[in-house]
């Protein structure tokens, strides 16, 4: 459980500052060559490059929930399912006894 | 006296700024609204469900993670647009540049805001179902995921074309 919570916090941390960096790099002229183009297609471009760095964090994180192998650890807790078991057994013989009981009275 | 008053004049002085700052508020609050939704409505299902089967959250909160996205996007957008904000001179308040400017960026926030609302609430519902079958038979979970991908491209189409329409947004130079 710890090591799913983590994966998500760090996709979703990942998922916020990635395109943050990618407009604040854009608008203050830090990645190279963003100087030179015009105020469209900066807009164009620094828009677009954020929503696929979006779509890349998301596809990364299904592919890694993907991976993960079906946790056998993880199980209803026992003393509730020992008490659901017994119930179960008690009901199935009380029926057993009133069959039992209803057969003698017809007789 | 005819056209001193009316409707038409009314709209065409309400200040392009007004409609600009409206767009960017709608673009990340109503944006915010349909992730919010999405997310309560897959969690809700999520928690429950993984009373009897908790084997199902690691792989459920792909659903939160999309509906999250969506919410991302309309934050992208509000920086972009407010960027695209700029001053001008009072003499060119009401040139048809600026009025085009301003509604330019008053309909990219309301695509962006309303697309990702739909997107949202329908990524939530699908993923709500997805955590309670996943639960019953964990080989619907992939083909439920299909359903789920188509559902957030709807929020994608929203911020293509918002962005597209928020990068034609030039405010009239400074007059000399």
């Amino acid at each position: 459980m710890a090591g799913v919570m983590q994966k998500f916090v760090l996709a979703s941390m990942i998922m916020w500052l990635a395109p943050m960096a990618i407009l604040y790099g854009f608008n203050h002229h830090i990645i190279p060559g963003s100087g030179q183009l015009s105020s469209s297609s900066q807009t164009l471009l620094s828009g677009f490059l954020a929503v696929i760095s979006v779509n890349l964090v998301i596809v990364l994180y299904i592919i890694m929930a993907m991976k993960e192998p079906a946790n056998r650890e993880l199980q209803p807790d026992p003393a509730f399912l020992a008490e659901a078991k017994a119930s179960i057994n008690q009901s199935a013989a009380t029926t057993s006894n009133h069959d039992a009981q209803s057969r003698d009275k017809v007789e | 006296m005819a056209g001193s008053s009316s409707w038409s004049r009314a709209l065409m002085l309400i200040s392009p700024y007004t409609f600009a700052s409206i767009g960017i508020a709608i673009s990340i609050g109503v944006s915010v609204l349909g992730a919010a939704w999405g997310i309560y409505i897959t969690g809700s299902s999520l928690i429950g469900a993984a009373i009897k089967a908790p084997r199902i959250t690691s792989k459920n909160l792909i659903s939160v993670i999309f509906c999250e996205a969506v919410a991302i996007y309309g934050v992208i957008v509000a920086i972009i647009l407010q960027t695209k904000l700029e001053s001008v001179p009072e003499s060119q308040i009401y040139a048809p540049e600026s009025l085009r400017a301003g509604y330019a960026i008053f309909a990219s926030g309301i695509i962006v805001g309303f697309a990702n609302l739909f997107c949202g609430l329908c990524v939530g519902i699908i993923g709500s179902s997805c955590a309670l079958s996943d639960a019953q038979n964990s080989t619907l979970f992939v083909k439920i995921l299909v359903i789920e991908i188509f559902g957030s491209a709807l929020g994608l189409f929203g911020v293509i074309v918002g962005i597209i329409m928020s990068s034609q947004a030039t405010w009239p130079a400074k007059a000399a």
